[in-house]
């Protein structure tokens, strides 16, 4: 093996492994509300971008620096979560269609906030600056500061978020709400309220992926529904409501993707994700970490 | 129910017989070019409110079929020496093979929902995969001499060709959805064991219904690429989607005229619209929002509820009171 | 050691009762009370109204007409987790457990309400002595545990909430005889080692008969027969169903 397979090699794998926490904490949003409302959210692909959106218009329009643009956009999307869930997702949840109907509701939305935001702020490319700028040089592998920053902050978040959800009397709250309703209520929860606070959370980590992601990459209208189908397929693949699941085939779909850009081209991509995903419904539909359960 | 004949049946009748006349009003070009365009969009989404509504199939890949018809037809005829009608019978064949292949079969043993992802993402690689075999597809660029359906053909002439199309294929789902399948469906909806116990085949009939639809679709897609002599992989744009989708919606899942309703709407409604530039597909986001909250039936709901009242004002007066 | 509960007031009071599924009743101007500190048992024939008398009373189904009113409060129309803080608990028949959570994490999910909080630990080890197979399977999955062991942990959840009075949906069906007996022993135990009162809905007729201070009978969605514990025996109760 030459030394140049080796370093492309790993340097591949390294990009794979930034990608694949970067679609890891994308999916987290949605493993989230999944779990609570067993819904998956097809206007996730708008909300990401509105969390990117904002933050831009915070750093260029109102000259803040980024932790704080960083912040006050996923307060902002917190908000946009719980009006979401309070306005609209209490009344699908309650139709007999429920299912398709929020399918088809949230997909509108998902146009709505896709054109709006092409409406307010163009259709050209924006840029969420890089954290850093230089990179790390080990040998002949670089790698970039703004790249390990992000690994970083993706895993802290990570392990912050399972604390909360096994630790807090609020996280647990809402695992108690998403595994069993009505066994919530008799212990004293406040389904609405926790369900609530629950798309809210969600809301504000699929914002803080998005801006994530535009940092790494850029921002445009459309690029939001890439990030959703993606997104879709990591919980499938690594089971339905789990975080670790969502993690796992995260990581793992990212160093699929790397692979594959690098040694294939661009264009198989979607392909092999639709291969991937075709494969785990038909062979583990429950997913990876995922409980067989009577509704598959 | 004299009632309901009357105006309903009225309406379709006076509908069909203004389009027939249409070129004798006007030689506007641009005019039968949309009314195509309504025609194609009425057999897409008739047939695929068929798959969703009826058949409880949740396939998003219909327009992807559409363009596989189309591409189907553009390449069988560019190729292959036989003419272009031929080449859009075929279509409907490959069209029908691919989409029962990878959304038909698949659905059988996968919930809804994952149905649902399985043909979006379908309908998303679609265009990586027209990209990847670019020397024959035109890539992204798309293949721009397509031949007619046959030489020297007339806009006059594609319209009746079209509409022709229009009312066969309608037809057809009309058809199934009145055939010894359509109540199939509805057993199957209503009293599933019972329907099983008594030999009904679930998945027989979706496969026949599937199967029958996307044909119908890909048939569709060969029309509309000989008509308009370039296939595009533009129509795979989420925009495109999306519009069909709110065809569905506000016109009406699951009750036949739907589909031909919602096309007509955002057709002509579309094309006024497009003065306002992008918030068109804004308000298109807004109606599917709104629809699927408080008018899940679409406008056919409105319209069925329209018809009692008027039956109930009918009756009012004529008959005695009844007696508890 | 427990304080004397003063038994001369009802701790419950439902008055003129009146439960719809739909449009069918299914409860008919049902009133009765459970007196502070006491043990109330409800028998009653399936389907008859016990689970949607105790699933209104602790406010997961609506009220269509009537009143529930506990410790003077009228909480009709109170929602659960509301009901729930006030020290009114419903555990039900269904059990509800959280499946993916440990039997520990299921009974700290138990003293969620405030009140309850400050007493998770002495709670637990009320529980566990009760029930020592719990505290064998402490860190399982709920998932992994049998009907009865099931049982058992729906009740040991239902207590960590330090309530004023527990309402116990069938607490022994599909139970072994000898589980039978512990879930009697361990509500027994409730009563006496706390300030709870406890109203227990049962088909089976045996142990409550001998742990209840009164009973009642509800049949066809309506209280047929109201006693003293000690004014009736089984058979008479058995004959009075049918």
């Amino acid at each position: 093996m030459s030394s140049y397979f080796v370093i492309d090699l790993v340097n591949t794998l390294l990009s794979g492994l930034l990608i694949g926490s970067l679609y890891a904490i994308m999916a987290l949003g949605l493993t989230i509300i999944q779990g609570v409302v067993r819904i998956f959210n097809f206007a996730h692909g708008g909300m990401s971008i509105l969390g990117g959106y904002l933050t831009f218009m915070f750093l260029s329009g109102a000259g803040f620096n980024l932790i704080v643009s960083m912040i006050l956009s996923c307060l902002l999307m917190f908000v946009f979560g719980l009006i979401l869930y309070r306005g609209a997702i209490v009344f699908l949840v309650k139709k007999p269609n429920w299912e398709i109907a929020s399918v088809i509701f949230l997909l509108g939305l998902g146009i709505l906030m896709e054109n709006l935001i092409l409406q307010v702020f163009g259709a050209r490319v924006k840029e969420i600056p890089v954290f850093f700028e230089d990179a790390f040089e080990f040998g002949f592998v670089r790698i970039n500061h703004h790249d390990v920053v992000l690994i970083v902050f993706v895993m802290v978040f990570v392990l912050g978020l399972n604390l909360f959800f096994s630790r807090t009397w609020l996280g647990r709250s809402i695992r108690a709400v998403a595994q069993d309703i009505q066994g919530a209520r008799v212990v004293g929860v406040n389904a609405n309220r926790t369900l609530g606070f629950a798309f809210g959370l969600a809301s504000a980590v699929t914002g803080l992926a998005g801006i994530l992601l535009a940092s790494k990459y850029y921002l445009t209208p459309q690029v939001g529904w890439e990030w959703m189908f993606k997104g879709f397929i990591i919980v499938v693949f690594g089971g339905l409501g789990t975080i670790t699941g969502a993690i796992f085939a995260g990581l793992v779909m990212g160093l699929v993707e790397a692979l594959i850009t690098f040694y294939g081209s661009q264009s198989w991509v979607w392909p092999a994700w639709f291969v991937i995903f075709l494969v785990i419904l038909l062979v583990k539909p429950e997913g990876l970490f995922g409980r067989k359960s009577a509704s598959y | 129910m004299q009632a309901l004949w009357n105006w309903k049946k009225m309406t379709v009748l006076g509908g069909l017989i203004i389009i027939a006349l249409m070129p004798v009003f006007t030689r506007s070009p641009y005019i039968r070019h949309l009314f195509s365009v309504f025609f194609i969009w009425a057999i897409v989404v008739s047939n695929w409110n068929l798959i969703m509504g009826y058949a409880g199939i949740w396939s998003m890949a219909n327009v992807a079929f559409l363009v596989i018809g189309c591409y189907s037809s553009a390449l069988l005829s560019m190729h292959s020496g036989l003419p272009p009608a031929i080449c859009i019978l075929l279509s409907g064949l490959i069209t029908m093979l691919i989409a029962t292949l990878f959304i038909g079969l698949p659905s059988l043993r996968l919930r809804g929902i994952y149905i649902a992802l399985l043909s979006m993402i379908f309908a998303n690689m679609l265009p990586d995969i027209l990209k990847i075999f670019r020397y024959s597809t035109g890539g992204s660029m798309g293949l721009p001499e397509v031949p007619p359906l046959y030489e020297g053909i007339t806009t006059l002439q594609s319209y009746y060709i079209n509409f022709a199309a229009f009312i066969v294929l309608l037809l057809l789902v009309y058809a199934i959805i009145h055939s010894r399948s359509g109540l199939a469906f509805m057993a199957l909806r209503d009293a599933h064991e019972m329907a099983t116990a008594l030999g009904i085949s679930e998945y027989r009939e979706k496969l026949k219904v599937f199967a029958l639809s996307s044909f119908s679709t890909g048939i569709a897609g060969g029309l509309y690429v000989h008509y308009t002599g370039i296939a595009s992989p533009d129509l795979l744009y989420i925009s495109t989607f999306l519009m069909a989708i709110a065809m569905m919606v506000v016109g009406g899942m699951g009750r036949f005229p739907g589909g031909v309703l919602g096309a007509a709407l955002f057709v002509f409604g579309g094309e006024w619209l497009r003065m306002f530039g992008l918030v068109r597909l804004t308000i298109m986001g807004g109606l599917i929002c709104i629809f699927i909250l408080f008018f899940p039936g679409g406008i056919m709901e409105l319209v069925e509820r329209l018809d009692t009242r008027i039956i109930q004002w009918r009756s009012k007066g004529l008959a005695p009171p009844v007696v508890e | 050691m427990a304080k004397q509960p003063d038994r001369t007031d009802p701790i419950l009071e439902v008055s003129d009762l009146d439960c719809f599924y739909g449009d069918l009743q299914v409860i008919r101007q049902v009133c009765f009370k459970v007196l502070d500190g006491d043990v109330v048992a409800l028998f009653g024939p399936n389907g008859h109204g016990k689970s949607t008398l105790l699933k209104t009373i602790g406010g997961i189904h609506p009220t269509a007409n009537g009143s529930v009113r506990f410790r003077g409060q009228d909480i009709t129309q109170a929602p659960v987790e509301q009901r729930v803080e006030m020290g009114l608990v419903y555990i039900p028949e269904d059990k509800n457990l959280f499946l993916d959570m440990s039997v520990l994490e299921n009974l700290c999910m138990g003293a969620f309400n405030k009140r309850a909080r400050k007493h998770l630990a002495t709670g637990l080890q009320f529980v566990f002595s009760l029930f020592p197979r719990l505290a064998e399977r402490k860190s399982q999955s709920a998932m992994t545990l049998s009907g009865g062991e099931a049982r058992m942990l729906a009740i040991g959840r239902g207590m960590m909430s330090r309530a004023a009075l527990l309402m116990i949906d069938e607490p022994s069906i599909g139970l072994s005889p000898l589980l039978k007996k512990t879930v009697f022993e361990a509500i027994r135990q409730i009563h006496s080692n706390s300030e709870a009162s406890i109203l227990v809905v049962e088909q089976e007729v045996d142990y409550p008969l001998k742990l209840a201070k009164r009973i009642y009978l509800l049949s066809k969605g309506r209280i047929v027969l109201e006693k003293q514990a000690g004014e009736i025996n089984k058979a008479q109760i058995e004959k009075a169903y049918f």
